[in-house]
């Protein structure tokens, strides 16, 4: 019996009107929206190739170990799953002078956007009328009538509604990755793939969550006009609501310190106070070594200082002291300010990370931010990625760091008396920046508890709609 | 008989559920948004209060603006602080970029809550002026009473127009009177004057809304399939053009990245200070050299980016939604225009600092003069293209409701 109430709740759908417009505006956007992402995410790999080569360019002539920090600095590279998901583009930039404010005006769409906002409206519109619409035009009296059980036509509603919802959204996914697959450029892999099916079952859930919901409201009402109100007053609580407030609450129960007074301290204690404390420290130490080396109470230029160094052993010894005495003062001073800078750099940072992780806690009252947080992660491009690309960076970082000390060394071994750190090398032997994503296992992981959200939410309002479907009166 | 029939909508929508339910909704989330967004200014005020240059300091920070509690638009981007030093300026930003979770939702604002939350009620308004009046066989007897089509329409549209008008300009009166007793909060009195007009913005857009939904709701013969195309049109305008437009501009002109950017900026005042430690050429022409290369990406980018505005304004504005963001972002001082103004501005303090920099002779002064934004006046706004926008909305609105007219005039009331 409830495979012929499915499939009549799948064919009435089919041929409703409201069916037909789901089908011709998702075949319209999610193929639209992946043909532009497609090509922006092609665009952002040319954007990029040229920022390498243009950095290469720039190590040629110029390349000194002193100021290449924030030269060569790690930066995320687009990845495939960009012609799909945007999630946290780093496009506004607002650390930097040069900002992109038009995603703040009007956020970008993609495919995350496109189910969040859109197949949630559209479950709501398809379930707002299950009960109530039947009750009105006095079928679902004549099917209880025929001795049909209540759990069996709940069931089979639900089901086969959820069912033709999918079924739109899958078709127009279908011919959008079409785009993706004839489009040379795109390189998914089978992470890539096995990600996209996870997000897909990911969106079954949340559509079957709103379709759910929206059975409820109806078995909660007698006519489906005022259905469909309450069920649009829940939808913009919980997809347009609670998501946008929930940053602002967590920061108003959880502040954080003024980030601009503790970047402007930690640049004061990494720049002035810095140099002050190493000049201190330089001239301290080299008048005990003037003390012990005469030779150099003179100050030579550097050629005189070689020539002298050639004729001469003890002043080689001399020069050589003093070498080690400047970089050892300046170790000192980058020592120093370096741990004061990580103590007030860690303090804040355990601050913020409190608030995002509140942000995120009470967002999740929304499935709408379950979902995002889902889609983002497993697709590389939300927050758990920024955490992970903060790992890799950092762990490069410590490579480069540990190249430059290297070469520094060979080269002063060479010739001990010129300042390397402000002299252009070669550095093409350098370690390379590779960004690879964080793998498919870690993000499934991590979506977990977001698909078992999904599914509760889902379950619960099921429960609910099922158990005001057996005490609704039909008449 | 137009005036006894607007009375009568609005008496029958105050006896209805939908009335009470949508009003309640719009209060709560316009109160909500006041709160929150209040908060918000004044948590950025305080950290304003915590940052801004002493006298004499060569540093550009705009404080936060009271209107963005209305419109936050790119108001975040414009309190950032800029430090002008000879290597060129810093920028830090500030505490939303701590959270990224601010990222992933659109911020909760006024424009916010009329944007996307009032329109949908205006639709709800309209969506079932004639086909309900239909279904219940009362617009037969109406128009039997010798009541002219056009005075039904027109009366219809008043009377919804007023039952939504005026609890909204309740509430929001009841919040902006709220905001004008908090002593943290002044207005000067061309921000009030701006603030109006926001509000007869407002009231322009949802009335474009109403006439959409009474259009559709001429155009169909049943209630329950003009909430399904209206609700369909409105996922349109509001959340996917707009979005999409953006997006499609992007495609069309080429614009730098601003990582690109940002990496050049970098390159170059690495390679000055290298050359001036090399003992090529004296600081204050190397200081002179990024301050010009710095210039130069800047207005190339400036042209670009303006280019890519106006071409994504212009294809979003097929949807009457983003003329309204764009209209009273403007207005509120936060728009995509004011933010290249402003940024203009710090261009221009920082080439003022570096000359007294430059002046002298160790590249160090005690006295910076202080920056100080001026908003562009308002009459410039409107002519920038506000005025602009706030017409074509109208235009919208009134060419709906004749449309709506045309349809209602052979609608078939049998």
């Amino acid at each position: 019996m409830i495979a012929t109430i499915v499939k009549k709740e799948i064919l009435g759908h089919i041929i409703s009107f409201r069916f037909i417009v789901t089908l011709a505006l998702l075949l319209v956007v999610v193929p639209v929206t992946t043909f532009i992402l497609t090509n922006d995410y092609l665009k952002r790999i040319d954007d990029a190739s040229l920022r390498q080569a243009e950095i290469e360019t720039y190590l040629r002539s110029y390349g000194h170990f002193n100021r290449i920090g924030p030269i060569l600095q790690a930066r995320p590279a687009p990845i495939p799953f960009h012609s799909l998901v945007r999630g946290l583009a780093p496009d506004i930039n607002l650390g930097e002078f040069d900002n992109d404010p038009l995603p703040v005006m009007f956020p970008l769409i993609d495919l995350v956007f496109i189910v969040a906002i859109v197949m949630s409206l559209v479950a709501l519109i398809f379930a707002y009328d299950a009960v109530s619409g039947e009750k009105e035009d006095g079928t679902l009296k004549l099917m209880l009538a025929n001795g049909l059980a209540r759990p069996k036509v709940i069931l089979a509603k639900v089901a086969g509604g959820g069912l033709t919802l999918l079924v739109p959204f899958l078709l127009s996914l279908v011919i959008g990755l079409l785009v993706i697959l004839v489009h040379p450029g795109v390189d998914w892999k089978g992470a890539d793939w096995l990600a996209l099916a996870l997000i897909t079952l990911g969106t079954a859930l949340y559509v079957m969550f709103f379709y759910g919901l929206g059975v409820f409201i109806s078995s909660r009402h007698h006519s489906s006009s005022a259905s469909i109100m309450t069920s649009l007053l829940v939808w913009v609580l919980l997809v347009l609501v609670v998501p946008s407030l929930s940053p602002y609450i967590a920061s108003f129960l959880s502040p954080t310190p003024s980030r601009i007074q503790v970047d402007r301290e930690v640049g004061r204690l990494s720049d002035t106070e810095r140099d002050d404390l190493g000049r201190k420290l330089l001239a301290e130490r080299t008048r005990e070594l003037i003390a012990k080396y005469p030779v150099l109470a003179q100050r030579l230029s550097e050629a005189d200082k070689k020539r002298v160094m050639e004729r001469d052993p003890a002043a080689r010894e001399a020069f050589e002291a003093e070498r080690k005495t400047t970089q050892g003062a300046w170790d000192e001073a980058n020592r120093v300010q370096g741990g004061k800078i990580e103590d007030i750099r860690k303090a804040a940072r355990l601050k913020e990370e409190a608030q995002t992780k509140l942000s995120r806690f009470i967002s999740m009252a929304s499935p709408l931010s379950v979902f995002t947080y889902l889609a983002t992660d497993l697709s590389s491009t939300g927050l758990r990625n920024e955490a992970h690309f903060g790992r890799v960076g950092a762990v490069w970082d410590q490579a480069f760091g540990a190249y430059q000390r290297r070469k520094i060394a060979d080269l002063q071994a060479k010739d001990p008396t010129k300042d390397w750190w402000n002299t252009p090398v070669d550095m093409s032997d350098r370690p390379r920046f590779v960004y690879a994503e964080e793998a498919l296992g870690g993000r499934v992981e991590a979506a977990m508890p977001g698909f078992l959200l999904l599914l509760g939410y889902g379950l619960v309002f099921f429960a609910l709609a099922y158990v005001s479907f057996l005490s609704y009166d039909v008449r | 008989m137009t005036w006894t029939i607007a009375r009568k909508e609005i008496l029958s929508n105050l006896l209805s559920y939908k009335f009470y339910v949508i009003i309640l909704l719009a209060a709560v989330l316009a109160a909500t948004s006041f709160f929150v967004m209040t908060r918000d200014y004044k948590e950025r005020l305080a950290d304003y209060s915590l940052i801004r240059p002493k006298p004499g300091e060569p540093v550009a920070v705009n404080p936060p603006n009271p209107l963005s509690i209305f419109a936050k638009g790119l108001d975040e981007a414009m309190a950032r602080s800029f430090e002008v030093g000879i290597t060129g300026v810093t920028v830090r930003a500030g505490q939303k970029s701590g959270n990224a979770i601010f990222a992933f939702f659109p911020t909760p604002d006024f424009l916010y809550v009329v944007r996307v939350v009032l329109s949908l009620v205006a639709l709800l308004f309209g969506f079932d002026q004639v086909s309900r009046e239909k279904e219940g066989g009362t617009l037969r007897l109406m128009l039997a009473n010798q009541t002219s089509r056009s005075a039904v329409l027109l009366g219809k549209w008043a009377g919804n127009f007023l039952s939504l008008a005026i609890p909204f300009a309740l509430v929001t009166g009841l919040g902006i009177a709220v905001l004008g007793l908090d002593p943290d909060i002044r207005f000067s009195a061309d921000q009030v004057l701006r603030l109006a007009l926001i509000l007869v913005l407002t009231l322009v857009y949802i009335a474009f809304f109403l006439s959409l939904g009474i259009l559709i709701s001429t155009l169909t013969r049943r209630a329950s399939s003009s909430v399904v195309i209206l609700l369909f049109i409105w996922v349109l305008l509001v959340f996917i053009l707009p979005n999409l437009g953006t997006l499609v501009a992007r495609q069309i002109v080429d614009v730098p990245s601003v990582r690109a950017l940002s990496e050049k900026r970098e390159q170059v005042w690495t390679r000055e200070i290298l050359l001036r430690i090399k003992g090529q050429g004296d600081m204050p022409s190397h200081v002179l050299t990024i301050s010009a290369e710095n210039d130069a990406l800047e207005a190339d980018y400036r042209v670009k980016f303006d280019r890519l505005v106006n071409l994504s304004k212009n294809i979003n504005r097929v949807s009457p939604v983003a003329s309204f963001v764009y209209a009273v972002t403007e207005i509120a001082g936060t728009g995509i225009g004011e933010e290249g103004a402003f940024k203009s501005d710090v261009v221009r303090y920082k080439n003022a600092v570096l000359g007294k920099m430059l002046a002298s002779p160790d590249l160090k002064s005690s006295e910076y003069p202080a920056f100080l934004y001026r908003y562009r006046p308002l009459g410039r706004v409107l002519a920038a293209g506000a005025l602009f926008d706030t017409a074509w909305l109208a235009a919208f609105g009134v060419l709906f409701f004749a449309l709506s007219y045309l349809a209602f005039v052979r609608y078939d009331v049998r």
